[in-house]
């Protein structure tokens, strides 16, 4: 019969059904999936995607973005290299949100939520997004952005009423008053989350804090910089459904004037600057959340403080915590989730001692970042063997001790990586000598799930990469430093790796044939820049010139927009038409 | 890939090497071998084609003569780097007559993604060093007129600096809270802090 003769993925699957069932399928896999299925799947995907994440900036344009996906409500887009949070970046090498603005301005009219990190804002991208969407437009994050100042902040306060979030943690604003603060004080009272953490903003004034909290009766998060805590008293009384708090600075002399500040009932999530922990006791219990990065607790504090939380689920400090600090933890927060232990500047440090006893204690840990300063094969193995739901292991070896107590890791590392079968990221930062050739191999052959890495001071030569190359069939980020690579093994690898976009090695083997051998990986759609070695000379608090070396750096990535052109002097492109 | 070039041991690093531990011995010899390509890198080129060429006008042995005769005819001189038009590059054969002679040694210099090896006896190879040092000092003073401090305390940071560890950045946001702690503590704070 002629009706039969219809495409068998047509046949009975209107589009109407597709469309029911499409909206539960929000996971970017799945939608690559679908859209990959036929012309017609494809383009409902396209009218139907509500969530884009641009992993890299340069790797497509706005407005290909407008032209597929012109419905899409909730965009992120991120920047410069993950080096440049440890300013190895120049400031002016890219990551312009300009593009992306005019595009949200000009078409993407269903856009409610915006996010940039790592990128390079201007005031007048500011006020073209807040007089094109400002009536519509939910929630803004500038994540550890540059490029703007306190005007640009005071066209989003004024013109977007229907904010529910504004972050603006770790970028760097110019601070010229406090006016975009107070514009959203008298103009926004559905304001859940606000945060402007680890900025330098302080010519914010705490009554306008206040009239925030009073006016916002859903307010539950809010990240501040330095503003005196004894005049928040008056915010923390009005901000009665409040969460989350982090910051605020303890400079009073009067210490027991602090003891009169109640937080708000519902304080869960805190991180405070100061020693004063004796007046957290009361609720610690209620916490999940513990931001002890700015605190000025020592070993013994960080004991006393841990003890008295037993439904801690995330836990940033510093080394001072000590190792036993993580033995109060795996004793006492059964529930920890995430822990991270950022380098301090004492002499109290984390070693293999306290990991073993962390891992063995807290069984539902998933995220783990530490600074060492020492660590052996049995440790690692440990966490293997225990850690069974980690997705995220970073470990960074600091350079105190001439010797660590057990070398070659290659063992150790071997064993965490098959215990840790969800090991989604990895990060390991080591020295010459501690992970060998054959350690860089166990790498490649038993991450089959891992998808970022970064590894420092691996391996001991080319053999180590090759190996490596050899496995690693998820990864599609890599990042690398202090290699002793050299450039034709990094393009070897790059064309071995199967699913790697995204390439970036700082510190390598530069070859005699200047450029020829990474040319090697040269492929139509990807694009290499090179960051030649720079001296940068800074001043540092005592005024005096400190001179930086920075190692050439080489960033590699799929793009479908060709090469950039935005380059900055410190950067190059090798194009190999040229 | 097999490192085909011969490090000149100018900071006597191998003596001191014997009692250390092979990590150790790796960093430094690492670290030297970096502060040599830093340094040479720094260098202005005129000034080092100038040395180079007045090291070599005068050579100490007839084997050193021989191998600048044979080393100065180059069979394609397409090959020479535009940088070094005058100047020899040492062919096979060439090394191989200096392995007569122990006044000389090859000096390898990276230079600018080039490489480029010349026969120098010992005395000469410091003195281009030496020439390399103040070139830096020279440098760092033409880039940032800021900077007013005199040359040889900048060249003392800078050898400092090319000597430093492995470099583990911390970061932005914190590095920046430690230093002004740093500053807080130093303006007699009451409390006592345990890191």
């Amino acid at each position: 019969m002629e009706e039969r003769r219809t495409a068998p993925f047509n046949t009975g699957m209107p589009d109407a059904v597709l469309k029911c069932v499409l909206p539960y399928l929000d996971g970017p896999r799945d939608r690559a999936s679908i859209s990959l299925v036929c012309r017609r799947w494809y383009e409902l995907d396209s009218a139907s995607r509500k969530h884009i994440t641009i992993a890299f900036c340069y790797t497509t344009t706005a407005d290909r973005l407008g032209r597929r996906f012109p419905a899409v409500e909730s965009l992120k887009v991120k920047g410069k290299p993950r080096a440049a949070m440890y300013d190895l970046i120049p400031d002016d090498w890219g990551g312009y949100v300009r593009p992306w603005v005019q595009e949200v301005a000009a078409n993407l009219d269903r856009l409610r939520w915006l996010h940039f990190r790592r990128m390079i804002v201007r005031d007048s991208d500011l006020e073209v997004l807040a007089r094109s969407r400002g009536g519509v437009l939910r929630a803004l994050k500038l994540d550890k952005c540059s490029g703007f100042s306190t005007d640009g902040l005071f066209h989003i306060g004024s013109m977007c009423r229907e904010l529910r979030t504004l972050c603006l943690e770790e970028s760097s604003i110019v601070e010229l008053d406090g006016q975009w603060l107070h514009e959203i004080a008298m103009n926004n009272s559905i304001l859940e989350t606000l945060n402007f953490y680890r900025t330098d903003l302080v010519q914010v004034s705490f009554e306008d804090l206040e009239r925030i909290a009073r006016n916002c009766c859903n307010l539950t998060s809010v990240k501040i910089s330095n503003c005196e805590i004894l005049d928040l008293v008056g915010f923390f009384r009005a901000a009665a459904v409040l969460e989350e708090f982090c910051g605020g600075s303890f400079n009073n002399e009067q210490s027991d004037r602090y003891n009169a500040v109640t937080f708000p009932p519902k304080l869960c999530r805190l991180g405070l600057g100061s020693h004063r922990m004796p007046s957290v006791f009361p609720f610690a219990s209620l916490l999940n959340k513990l931001d002890l990065l700015y605190a000025l607790l020592d070993t013994e504090d960080h004991c006393l403080l841990i003890q008295r939380c037993p439904n801690l689920e995330i836990l940033e400090t510093r080394t001072v915590i000590g190792d036993r600090g993580l033995e109060v933890l795996a004793q006492s927060c059964k529930k920890l989730k995430r822990l991270r232990i950022e380098r301090g500047s004492g002499n109290v440090s984390v070693s293999h001692r306290g990991l073993t006893v962390l891992a063995q204690g807290c069984l539902a840990l998933e995220y783990l970042a530490v600074y060492v300063s020492d660590i052996t094969n049995a440790s690692l193995e440990s966490i293997g063997t225990y850690s069974k739901n980690l997705c995220d292991f970073r470990l960074a070896l600091l350079d105190r001790e001439e010797t660590i107590t057990d070398f070659p890791l290659d063992n150790g590392v071997r064993a965490l990586l098959r215990g840790c079968e969800k090991l989604r990221r990895l990060a390991l930062y080591l020295r010459p000598g501690v992970l060998t050739d054959v350690g860089l191999g166990y790498i490649g052959r038993y991450s089959p799930n891992v998808r970022w890495m970064f590894l420092g001071y691996v391996g001991s030569s080319d053999t180590g990469l090759f190996e490596f190359s050899k496995g690693c069939p998820s990864l599609q980020k890599l990042e690398m430093m202090g290699c002793c690579f050299s450039e034709r093994a990094l393009a070897h690898a790059a064309l071995q790796l199967p699913s790697l976009r995204y390439l970036w090695v700082q510190g390598y083997q530069t070859s005699s044939q200047s450029s020829d051998d990474l040319l090697a990986m040269a492929r139509p759609c990807r694009n290499i820049e090179l960051i030649p070695a720079r001296r940068v000379i800074t001043t540092d608090q005592v005024e005096e010139a400190v001179v930086l070396e920075h190692p050439a750096q080489i960033l590699a990535y799929c793009s479908l927009a060709g090469p950039r052109t935005d380059f900055p002097e410190t950067v190059i492109s090798l194009d190999p038409v040229l | 890939m097999s490192k085909d070039s011969v490090e000149l041991d100018f900071f006597g690093m191998e003596k001191k090497n014997s009692s250390k531990s092979q990590i150790q011995k790796f960093l430094d010899r690492r670290r030297s071998f970096r502060d040599l390509q830093g340094a040479i890198s720094k260098m202005n080129p005129e000034l080092i084609k100038s040395v180079i060429t007045s090291g070599l006008a005068n050579p100490p042995s007839q084997d050193q003569i021989e191998s600048n005769k044979a080393a100065s005819l180059p069979s394609s001189p397409k090959e020479t780097q535009s940088l070094f038009p005058a100047l020899p590059i040492l062919t096979p054969a060439a090394r191989a007559a200096s392995e007569n002679g122990p006044e000389t040694a090859p000096l390898t210099i990276f230079f600018n993604g080039t490489v480029s090896v010349f026969n120098v006896p010992r005395d000469k190879a410091e003195n281009i060093l030496k020439l390399a040092v103040e070139g830096i000092s020279k440098n760092v003073e033409s880039m940032d007129s800021k900077v007013a401090t005199p040359s040889s305390d900048q060249q003392q940071q800078i050898l400092e600096t090319l000597d430093g560890d492995l470099p583990i950045a911390r970061r932005k946001s914190l590095q920046r809270f430690l230093e002004k702690r740093k500053e807080r503590l130093t303006c007699a704070s009451p409390y006592s802090y345990g890191c």
